[in-house]
């Protein structure tokens, strides 16, 4: 099942003097995990707020599926498809887990008035099905009842995944998913996105832990200084001279 | 008169205004927190200065003296030690702040209305003479216009040097920057706080007491004439100094010179208007059109501190919650329809109940559910009202009159595009900047239409019929007890189901909504129309209950008065807004006038300890009651009981997010074993029981 392609052409965007972006090419194919990686500074998270709507772009374009989705707001591109989390966790921290899960599942679709009158479906068999195995892939089911607000980091950001994936998404914008993870959750974590992607779905991770970008990505590419620097696989970039030596000087590439 | 003569006019006027903007600009560069007070101060100083002069027939200049150098700062020093400065020292949040000056304004009018009363008075003493020297020219300006003059320009030079040549002025600067790293500077941080609230306060006083003499005194038109100034401020974006007096000025000669003209035709009455209100406008069209007002920001939008409840259970609730739930329930239909059996006297005293637990119902669905903070209410409810009223005379647009049963619903139904219109600047604000534009919205609907002869003389306020038949008073408050059903049932389905989690995310973090398709923007907006719907609806009602449209019952003030009461009755709670009207009914009831205001004054500024609201409060105290009484009744560490064990398990969690600390121990510990005291309670009740079972 092939899903729609993510694409930014020629963004740029600049803060007064600095320019954080400088005219990228980015894609993230369906079905693939794309890795972005630079040393601080280099302009990935602005990179990932252009694509995600956070912020928008002073050039360039963004599509999705060859849609242009360049001045949507958020929201829109998530009911697109296009579904991202945050370097802090954003969950509604005074829902139970399950809730939360609910949010992302229901809100594809706007029903609005059906709400005032007082129809209020309690999700589908499929909607239910989806989040009962959503929270079995990341070992959540026990704290399903558990209210976000009492939980530690880690387990806050499995929460969140868990809720991206609950809206069925086209493609997953994910922002250093694996920091304040221990060892066998960052395991997890990269099994789970193979496996998300392998249904098709198209993933940008962004972080800190090269390693990890390194294991689980088809497609890598480096930033340094808003432009990307190199791109390619794994392997042909972490033999690139330039990411080399960037990251020589902040200690040796494994 | 010239030009000219009306500029010195107006400039007496813009002075005033200069003054307030100082104050508020002061106490909110050193202190953080935007002094919405400010109104109520300046009146309770302006009744303290009249009742030295007029009722103890002190010389004024002693008097001046007394209110200006003693009392006014001595308000200020009393309310940074003990109500802003604990919320400095925990790092309370703007929204905290904003609610604690709610408090204190509600708290002075309140006390101002319960000792002098509401009514007005027109022997408030002038500070200065009243009389006009000549100028150069021939023009001749007012004495008291000079003193003001100068009055600004002395405040604005001291403030200069102080801030910019001395040691004190550095600390200032250095305590507005950051407070925290000022103290660890060895900086006194709480003196220049105290310092800020003390200007802050004297210069409202001063302001309170130049215009008591130029309208009919009162504490809620006073305290009103004070909010306005905050167009000032908000023109300054709250940080310069010569901005806020050049724009007083600016308005005070503009709205001097407009009454030269005169216009004819249909528009005259909105001249007039534009005219006599020039701040208020001011006011709304600055909030509406300054760009990007950040420094209105902050997290004042963020309601969640007041809301202590997450979503309603989506799957199983115990049966023994639900019956607990039912029975609540229950025991509020009783006491709500308890009314029906009163004297006809007392039972006209509890038609405001109704009508105000919707206008407060209408707060908790824009504040406590979708997380906005609305000041405005009061023009939604009293637009409910003026238009069911004129539908109801046939005397809207012509249509035809609606049988009075249908045409406070219908009403209500037409207050919703104004909801969602007027939502529409919501969606992009936050902070400070919703809650004075919507403090604006609401004050502008008062000014510029509840208090127009044009919509509102003549105005016909029949009493509900069904079918030619007047209903009685017991019948009306039976249409009253319906229509807070429809209002009660309403606020269920926001708060339930998809439509609430989703309000819920909304408030609880509208970025991480967005980013799963929540429709943020519209969600925002859904709830400010279903809101001024419900509000324009307890409107229409409370006008009924009055039997006549009274403007000052739908006051800018009472949007103030009401939000707070919400907010201390808690303000995600359905009950709790039910509450708040029946105990402000009450006590309006029974005690002198102001008392209900001086309560949830008192009752706000005690939010700092009770997070939550009152609500929150109560169920927490149950709840603590309920888990002492478990715990003096069980040995400890031992059983698995509710409290205890989920503890355990959260701090487990806190420690490790291994999977196996997901689970919860579930009755691993066994069952409870009995302390002694336990045993003994047991068996005494197990006796009451086997004896109460023999004798029946």
């Amino acid at each position: 099942m092939s899903r729609a392609e993510l694409t930014g052409r020629g963004l740029a965007r600049r803060y007064g003097g600095l320019t954080a972006v400088d005219n990228v090419d980015i894609t993230v194919a369906p079905g693939k995990v794309t890795g972005l990686i630079g040393p601080n500074g280099a302009g990935k998270s602005t990179l990932f707020s252009l694509l995600t709507g956070v912020e928008k772009p002073d050039s360039g374009k963004v599509f999705l599926g060859g849609r242009n989705i360049t001045r949507m707001h958020p929201d829109v591109r998530a009911r697109h498809g296009l579904v991202q989390t945050f370097q802090v966790p954003s969950l509604f921290t005074s829902m139970t887990v399950m809730d939360n899960l609910l949010v992302g599942a229901e809100n594809r679709r706007r029903d609005y008035i059906g709400g005032l009158l007082g129809r209020t479906p309690h999700g589908s068999t499929r909607t239910r099905r989806v989040m009962t195995r959503t929270l079995e892939s990341l070992n959540l089911t026990g704290i399903a009842d558990t209210t976000t607000g009492t939980l530690p980091t880690g387990a806050l950001r499995l929460v969140e995944l868990a809720r991206a994936l609950c809206t069925r998404p086209d493609v997953l914008l994910l922002d250093e998913p694996a920091s304040g993870l221990d060892g066998q959750e960052t395991e997890r974590l990269s099994g789970l996105l193979r496996r998300v992607a392998g249904e098709g779905v198209g993933i940008l991770l962004v972080d800190h832990d090269v390693e990890l970008v390194f294991s689980v990505t088809d497609q890598v590419y480096a930033m340094v200084g808003g432009r990307i620097v190199a791109e390619g696989t794994p392997a042909a970039v972490r033999e690139d001279p330039t990411v080399r030596a960037v990251y020589l000087a902040q200690g040796p590439l494994a | 008169m010239r030009s000219i003569d009306l500029a010195f006019a107006g400039v007496s006027i813009g002075a005033i205004a200069a003054l307030s903007g100082i104050g508020l600009l002061v106490t909110y560069r050193t202190n953080g927190v935007l002094n919405i007070a400010q109104g109520g101060i300046a009146a309770l100083v302006a009744y303290v200065f009249r009742a030295m002069v007029v009722d103890w027939q002190l010389p004024l200049p002693v008097a001046a003296l007394l209110s200006l150098a003693v009392v006014s700062p001595l308000i200020g020093i009393v309310l940074e030690r003990f109500v802003f400065r604990p919320l400095a020292r925990r790092r309370a949040s703007a929204a905290e702040s904003l609610v604690a000056s709610l408090g204190v304004l509600v708290l002075t009018v309140g006390m101002t209305a319960g000792i002098w009363g509401l009514g007005s008075r027109n022997d408030a003493p002038s500070l200065f003479p009243e009389r006009t020297v000549g100028l150069p020219g021939g023009s001749r300006i007012g004495v008291d216009a000079l003193a003001e003059l100068a009055l600004v320009v002395a405040v604005c030079v001291t403030l200069g040097l102080i801030t910019t040549r001395t040691r004190f002025g550095r600390q200032v600067r250095a305590v507005v920057d950051d407070r925290r790293l000022a103290e660890l500077s060895a900086i006194p941080a709480d003196r220049v706080a105290a310092a800020g609230w003390a200007v802050g306060t004297i210069l409202a006083g001063f302001t309170g007491i130049l215009l008591a003499p130029r309208l009919q005194l009162t504490p809620y038109g006073l305290t009103l004439l004070v909010l306005e100034t905050f167009a000032v401020v908000v023109a300054a974006r709250l940080a310069s100094l010569p901005g806020a007096v050049l724009t007083a000025l600016a308005i005070g000669i503009l709205q001097s010179e407009l009454s030269q003209f005169q216009v004819t035709g249909e528009f005259s009455a909105l001249y007039l208007a534009v005219q006599s209100n020039l701040f208020v406008a001011a006011l709304l069209v600055l909030l509406l059109v300054l760009p990007r007002l950040r420094e209105l920001g902050g997290d004042a939008g963020s309601t969640g501190r007041f809301s202590s409840r997450g979503a309603p259970q989506t799957y199983r609730a115990s049966l023994t919650e639900q019956r607990r739930d039912v029975l609540g329930k229950l025991a509020g239909a009783v006491l709500l329809a308890a009314p029906l059996t009163f004297a006809p006297i007392n039972l006209r005293d509890a038609f405001i109940v109704p009508a105000l637990a919707l206008i407060f119902l209408s707060l908790v669905i824009v504040t406590g559910y979708s997380g906005q903070i609305s000041l405005g209410v009061a023009g939604y409810a009293g637009l409910g009202a003026l238009l069911s009223a004129k539908l109801a005379d046939g005397d809207l647009f012509g249509l035809p009159a609606l049988p009075a049963l249908a045409a406070p619903l219908v009403g209500a139904l037409l207050v919703a595009p104004v909801g969602l219109l007027t939502g529409y600047p919501a969606i992009r604000r936050r902070g400070l900047a919703l809650a004075l534009t919507t403090f604006a919205v609401g004050a502008v609907m008062s000014r510029f239409v509840f208090q127009q002869q044009t919509f509102v003389s003549g105005l016909h306020v029949a009493p509900l019929s069904v079918a030619g038949h007047t209903l009685s008073d017991r019948w009306f408050y039976v249409v009253e007890l319906l229509c807070l059903g429809l209002g009660l049932l309403v606020v269920r389905n926001l708060h339930e189901g998809r439509l609430g989690r989703a309000l819920l995310a909304v408030r609880d973090h509208p970025e991480g909504a967005a980013a799963v398709g929540v429709d943020v923007r519209n969600l925002k907006l859904l709830s400010f129309t279903v809101s001024a719907a419900v509000a324009g609806l307890g409107g229409a009602l409370l006008m009924l209950s009055y039997a006549s449209f009274d403007a000052d019952a739908f006051s800018p003030l009472n949007s103030l008065l009401w939000f707070t009461a919400v907010v201390v009755f808690g303000a995600d709670s359905a009950a709790g807004a039910v509450v708040a009207a029946g105990f402000i009914v009450t006590i309006d009831t029974l005690a002198p006038a102001g008392s209900a205001t001086l309560a949830v004054g008192i009752l706000a500024l005690s939010l700092g300890w009770l997070p939550g609201g009152l609500a929150s409060a109560v169920r927490h105290l149950v709840t603590r009651l309920g888990h002492r009484i478990v715990e003096d009744l069980t040995e400890p560490g031992r059983a698995g009981l509710a409290g205890t064990g989920a503890g355990a398990a959260r701090a487990a969690a806190a420690t490790s997010v291994s999977p196996a600390a997901y689970r919860q121990p579930a009755g691993d510990g066994g069952s409870p074993v009995l302390t002694p005291f336990g045993e003994a309670l047991l068996a005494r009740v197990r006796q009451v029981l086997h004896t109460s079972g023999r004798t029946q």
